[in-house]
């Protein structure tokens, strides 16, 4: 096993989630840029297109663009498909109305610069009620144990 | 945060179960946000609209629980004394023969529509509220959906909005109260990012183009333009559009222009920045490649009014297509408010547009609906960013000129 990092923030909506973490150094609209049908992102030409936020530890730099975002935040967790948990460096008050609204924790003010610390695949718990994201498991951890192995 | 004896009752019931939910919704988000008070809130533009999800296989469900929302929401009264406007549907309430215009979801929303007129909204379905007579005044307190609505309130009108989201702007209209933070208060109306212009910008486009440039890298700060002149109205609607596109502005400052902005010591609050970041003829021009993306010049789609056509964009557009016909096979649209058609078709711009083959489309536009297309030619940056992920398309941005010619050659014909 590789140690537990363990990265220090503020809860700015409370409650605690697990899930594989989706990172990227981006911002993010929820309208316009993320289908809350298949839970994709489709911006193109953006770092996560293509990928699915559904039950992921959405990893970002802040949310950006349209006031759909909660909205489509909305539709996307009746569908099944919305993030677990939002670990962002900085608050667009989109993000944090749509998390309070559809009780998705979420957290910033990190003590460490989460995209150096988290990589897309880890296993991570966001525990916004404590102010603290631990990675559970690295990707490479994962993929020793089950096959098979990442190129 | 700090409420009042009123405010801690509704939030305990006294008001019923609806209103409680409004004011927790404040509450904790003006506590996720560092508000430390409710304050009155005169003016607001919510989002009552119904989904266009079930052509994409949504499932029936979350139709229903959505339905269900709206329908709560629309079946309350408005605050006394705040004006209350809506933000675009995702479909239109006219006939239009496209299949994501789903009956049910335009059933729907006629009836949202209908009930959300009882309650006091007046349901104009724009982007563009400030076009259709919800001006606010300076320092007015808004709760106002629409990114780039937000920024013009706060930029161009001198009101005060932060960005909201469909529930805070539902329960501002209900509740006439937001939270306090963000650019409600003055010390968090200083510029963060001074732009400095040297580009020439000639069309309305130009300045989404300084825009989309802009937000990229203010995110969520606040950009402060120096060495352009006074916009037009239209131009501005194209810069703040694009702000709150490639970023997540809530505001800029043009000094000189936006009303507590004078000088750029003004919008800087007096600390202005040494490094200016450089808006050049060459950076113009990149600007406009990084949206164009298309790999040949037949056309099927022209998108005017985005955001929603000003009357005097549709009468310069029915000027540009007089005596002329749209190209077989494109589709020439132009997206405004009801309110703004009724005086277009009064003035007789509707009927020129029509007779070239055009279409006048309200309440929406074709990327909300997410009505599919190969190749679209728009002067909006905002619509051409997000029409590539939405509905799949190639796109083109240029000149409102540039983009008629387009339409009736039925093929890109440059600038």
């Amino acid at each position: 096993m590789t140690d537990r990092v363990v990265i220090r923030g503020r809860g700015v909506v409370k409650g605690r989630a697990e899930g594989e973490a989706l990172v990227a150094d981006a911002t993010l609209s929820f309208w316009g840029e993320v289908d809350p049908v298949t839970g994709k992102v489709i911006a193109v030409g953006h770092p996560l297109e293509g990928e699915s936020l559904r039950g992921k530890v959405l990893v970002i730099r802040s949310t950006k663009g349209s006031s759909g975002t909660p909205m489509i935040l909305n539709l996307a967790k009746l569908e099944g498909n919305a993030p677990a948990a939002f670990v962002n460096v900085e608050v667009d008050s989109l993000a944090a109305l749509g998390c309070i609204v559809n009780g998705i924790p979420m957290i910033t003010d990190l003590d460490r610069n989460p995209f150096e610390w988290i990589h897309t695949g880890d296993l991570v718990d966001v525990d916004a009620d404590a102010g603290l994201v631990r990675i559970q498991m690295r990707r490479e951890t994962q993929a020793d144990s089950a096959a098979p192995p990442r190129k | 945060m700090q409420l009042t004896g009123d405010q801690r009752a509704i939030l305990d019931g006294a008001r019923g179960s609806y209103l409680a939910t409004c004011m927790r919704w404040l509450v904790e988000w003006g506590e996720a946000m560092g508000a430390r008070r409710l304050i009155p809130c005169d003016n607001t533009h919510a989002i009552l609209a119904a989904p266009n999800l079930m052509a994409r296989g949504a499932t029936p469900a979350t139709l229903e629980a959505f339905a269900a929302g709206l329908r709560q929401a629309s079946s309350q009264k408005t605050a006394a004394g705040c004006y209350c406007t809506i933000h675009t549907a995702f479909v239109t309430l006219d006939e239009v023969d496209v299949a994501q215009n789903d009956a049910t979801e335009v059933r729907l929303q006629r009836e949202v529509a209908a009930m959300a007129a009882d309650a006091g909204f007046i349901p104009t379905f724009t982007c563009a509220p400030y076009l259709v007579g919800n001006v606010p005044l300076k320092g007015e307190i808004c709760a106002w959906t629409e990114s780039s609505a937000v920024v013009y309130a706060n930029s161009i009108l001198g009101a005060r909005t932060t960005r909201h989201g469909s529930e805070s702007a539902i329960a501002a209209s209900l509740l006439g109260l937001v939270p306090e933070f963000g650019v409600l208060l003055d010390e968090n109306r200083r510029g963060t990012l001074l732009v400095e212009v040297s580009a020439t910008l000639e069309t309305t486009t130009d300045w989404g183009a300084l825009g989309y440039f802009a937000g990229r890298i203010a995110g969520l700060g606040i950009p402060v333009f120096h060495g352009v002149r006074r916009p037009t109205q239209d131009e501005a609607k194209q810069l703040c559009a694009a702000l709150a596109t490639s970023g997540g502005v809530t505001m800029c400052h043009i000094a000189g222009v936006t009303p507590e902005a004078p000088t750029l010591e003004a919008a800087f609050h007096g600390d202005v920045p040494q490094e200016p970041v450089a808006f050049t003829g060459r950076t113009l021009e990149a600007t406009y490649a990084s949206l164009r993306n298309h790999t040949g010049d037949e056309i099927d789609s022209v998108i005017l009014g985005c955001p929603h056509a000003s009357i005097r964009e549709i009468a310069g557009i029915a000027a540009l297509l007089k005596g002329k016909r749209v190209a077989d096979g494109v589709r020439l649209w132009i997206d405004t408010a009801r309110i703004t058609k009724g005086g277009a078709d009064a003035m007789g711009y509707t009927r020129t547009i029509e007779d070239a083959g055009g279409r006048i489309l309200c309440d929406t536009c074709p990327t909300n609906m997410r009505i599919p297309a190969r190749r679209i030619v728009t002067h909006g940056f905002k619509q051409a960013h997000y029409a590539r992920g939405m509905v799949g398309a190639e796109v083109i941005v240029a000149a409102t000129q540039a983009c008629v010619r387009a339409a009736v050659a039925g093929r890109w014909m440059g600038d």
